[in-house]
């Protein structure tokens, strides 16, 4: 047994204590000496300590118990006969002693010898949770103890339609059961009655214990659980129908077989309308700014200190004010976009979108799991990489791994957003919204092709996914989440991609051949072109061979915002304003795709989208990968996801100039 | 009345069920019934209960701003220190 610090005696010698506890709060004396110990239990949220202080008139002496880190309360309780001692333990589901708290309760109620335990325990039982609650009861029953059960919440049960009869809920239990209102201070009286009636009384035998095997966990719980469904089941009347909440109502459509995609389908597609129709304009505005103001002050600065048309301001101007400001364009896309998607999430809707991602990816034959880190690939692949952790089977993890670089991520969304506002300025959000689509298809292939080679045998987990009721999303949630969100933009914009803009620049400064000075090369001479021309015939059957486009490719291996960077830089070098402005650097593009594709534009830039989206994302991803899934699997995944992008890409190209 | 109902969850979620009201409807528990036995079987360790979020909380990788102050925030252990309000949470049978 535990020894009592100085100044606390532990009340389970079924007598108080006269001196105050060093926690004491010094508010209340403790019952005098020799007083019965009361001991209150029930669940967490039960009403139990608003119950302690109805009774005892607020006054309690807090403090841990000795040797223990658990608080409990402890009162004079007058009864109608007697003062007792009111000890407040811990909200407790169980005596199984799962929490240190539980472990207590358990030590003091049960395990303890019988004649230091309290001489009543009152069992506050929620009305409007009595499975949850009685447990406890069907524990305490199993040993000879004065129990008094205090139904608590019982308005809360009629609001829910549930009818307590708390006679024959006695009749079961087989203890009194004593109905109140601790907030209205009532029942009170009758509680103290009860107890003290108890308290009079001998103490009830244990119950009946069904035939269960004590070494089995599962069985006694199971036969615990069944007690308590027939003391409920006879004690209470409910509704036939249980009364549908407003998410109850919601969830029917918007989790519904057949609806429910549709639903989310609709959703995405107004998110992405939302975003391109508000966020084009904004983003025109954004890149005259700087094309104008901010590389008008950086040519100044530079012409200041006599660095003017040097290859210092050419690096500043054509690289970082033109690849990164280019990028930065794309700020008011990612607010929009991260904002709408932070108020789908915190209405709760998201949640619903997840259950109808995961019954399409179990009716394909995936593992159920795995929706859950290729739904966080939709943001970024790498901590969806990183979330594959979750699947307990080695075979599920690689696998996953393997599909997830062909989710659609943020980054891919904004080289979406310019070619599409680019090529298709009316139908930007729609174009973007089909690659979302296309992107879930892919996976679903993908991913059944592995099953139907490599993984044959991979199986099924129950999973059941738990929802949390809707609710009117908050600004500041919603502000803070779309914050984080954009920030992380902004910090690749400011990181990695500043890096890949220096080491393009460079290449684009060195001339392939002699006859140039560094800095002053003409573009189509410059390392860079060069190096692109090799790489550019594997594309031209993609109808996108021209060296900007698959050297902002190859860029985009790095990370995607990168072909972005790379074209602004690319067509800067040779005209300053493409690289500025979004309007110009359109103009360049519809170029270049029209000249590659000898007239197939269109088919050419859908060729040239679904090999952005399904090619290896970045070299983050790679690196995930290979400390997930290891280099052979990591190999497996780039060599997979290069010929596949490349084989769309040709069919797409090749399928859409034959039809257009 | 059921005789084993936690059994009976435990038997809906290996039948498939995918939400509280579908293992409901296969044990023929109340409302109230199925949480008392999930969040049993939750202590017991024979379920697993992990909190998720779709997004993630902040900070971090990439241009999904998945980390908080160095630790990872993807969906295995969303929600972030951060988050706060309705969260997906998926129960899985502890094999």
């Amino acid at each position: 047994m535990r020894v009592p610090s100085a100044g606390v005696r532990r009340p389970n010698d079924r007598t108080s204590a006269a001196t105050p506890s060093c926690h004491s709060d010094g508010s209340a004396p403790a019952a005098a000496p020799g007083s019965p110990v009361v001991a209150l239990v029930g669940p967490p949220n039960s009403g139990k300590s608003t119950l302690f202080n109805a009774v005892t008139g607020g006054r309690r002496t807090v403090g841990n118990w000795p040797g223990t880190t658990v608080e409990t309360g402890r009162a004079a309780w007058q009864l109608p006969d007697r003062e007792v001692e009111l000890l407040d333990l811990p909200g407790a589901y169980s005596l199984d002693a799962h929490s240190p708290d539980e472990q207590l309760t358990r030590d003091l109620l049960i395990d303890g010898p019988v004649v230091e335990r309290p001489a009543v325990v009152v069992v506050v039982v929620d009305a409007a949770h009595l499975s949850r609650s009685l447990y406890l009861v069907a524990q305490l029953r199993e040993v000879g103890q004065r129990l008094v059960v205090a139904l608590t919440m019982g308005d809360v049960a009629e609001g829910r339609g549930i009818g307590v009869d708390s006679a024959v809920l006695a009749g079961q239990l087989g203890v009194p059961v004593v109905p109140l209102d601790p907030r209205r201070r009532e029942g009170g009286r009758r509680l103290a009655a009860t107890v003290s009636q108890a308290l009079a009384g001998p103490a009830r035998g244990p119950r009946a214990v069904g035939e269960r095997d004590a070494s089995d966990e599962l069985a006694v719980a199971d036969e615990r659980f069944a007690w308590v469904e027939a003391a409920v089941g006879a004690a209470t009347s409910s509704p036939a129908e249980p009364p549908t909440t407003f998410s109850d109502r919601l969830d029917r459509w918007l989790t519904a077989r057949f609806v429910g995609p549709v639903a989310f389908l609709a959703v995405m597609w107004a998110v992405f309308e939302m975003t391109t129709a508000v966020a084009v304009p904004v983003q025109d505005l954004v890149g005259n700014f700087f094309a104008g103001p901010v590389t008008a002050a950086v040519e100044t600065a530079f012409a200041g200190v006599g660095l003017g048309d040097s290859w210092v301001q050419m690096f500043v101007v054509d690289g970082l004010v033109a690849g990164v400001g280019m990028l930065l364009t794309f700020v008011p896309l990612m607010v929009i976009m991260f904002a709408l998607l932070a108020l789908l999430e915190d209405s709760g809707y998201l949640a619903r979108a997840a259950v109808v991602t995961d019954r399409l990816m179990r009716a394909v034959g995936l593992p159920g799991k795995a929706f859950l880190p290729l739904v966080v690939g939709f943001g970024c692949n790498v901590p969806a990489i990183s979330a594959t952790r979750i699947l307990p089977s080695a075979r599920h993890r690689v696998m996953t791994a393997l599909l997830v670089p062909f989710t659609s991520c943020s980054a891919r969304l904004t080289v979406y957003v310019m070619v599409a506002a680019t090529f298709f300025p009316r139908h930007a959000g729609t174009v973007v919204f089909g690659m979302y689509l296309l992107s879930i298809a892919l996976i679903v292939v993908v991913g059944l092709g592995l099953r139907r080679t490599l993984w044959r045998a991979v199986g099924e987990e129950p999973l059941v996914l738990d929802l949390p009721p809707y609710q009117r999303p908050t600004l500041r949630l919603t502000a803070s989440v779309t914050w984080l969100r954009v920030r992380g933009f902004l910090r690749t914009a400011g990181g990695i991609i500043v890096a890949t803009v220096t080491v393009v620049w460079l290449l684009q400064a060195v001339p392939a051949q002699g006859g140039a000075a560094f800095g002053h090369v003409p573009p189509d001479d410059s390392l860079f072109a060069a190096l692109a021309r090799l790489v550019a015939p594997v594309f031209a059957p993609l109808g996108f061979g021209d060296w900007h486009t698959c050297s902002a490719l190859v860029v985009g291996f790095v990370a995607k915002e990168a072909v972005i960077t790379s074209w602004a830089q690319t067509y800067a070098a040779a005209d300053p304003t493409a690289g500025q402005s979004p309007v110009e650097l359109q103009g360049h593009l519809h170029a270049a795709f029209a000249a590659s594709a000898g007239g197939a534009t269109v088919a050419a830039v859908f060729a040239f989208l679904v090999f952005l989206l399904a090619y290896t994302p970045c070299v983050a991803t790679v690196a995930t990968q290979l400390r997930e899934i290891g280099a052979r699997w990591t190999a497996f995944g780039i060599a997979l996801q290069v010929s596949l992008a490349w084989a769309l890409g040709l069919a797409v190209f090749q399928v859409g100039r034959l039809l257009g | 009345m059921s005789s084993s109902p936690l059994r009976d969850v435990l038997a809906a979620f290996d039948a498939g069920a995918r939400s509280r009201t579908e293992i409901g409807e296969l044990t023929g528990l109340g409302r109230d019934s199925v949480d008392a036995a999930i969040g049993h079987l939750v202590r017991m360790g024979r379920l697993e209960a992990r909190e998720l979020s779709t997004g993630c909380p902040g900070g971090g990788c990439g241009s999904c701003a998945s980390g908080v102050d160095g630790a990872p925030g993807c969906g295995a252990s969303a929600p972030g220190p951060r988050r706060s309000g309705p969260v997906l949470v998926q129960l899985t049978v502890r094999r």
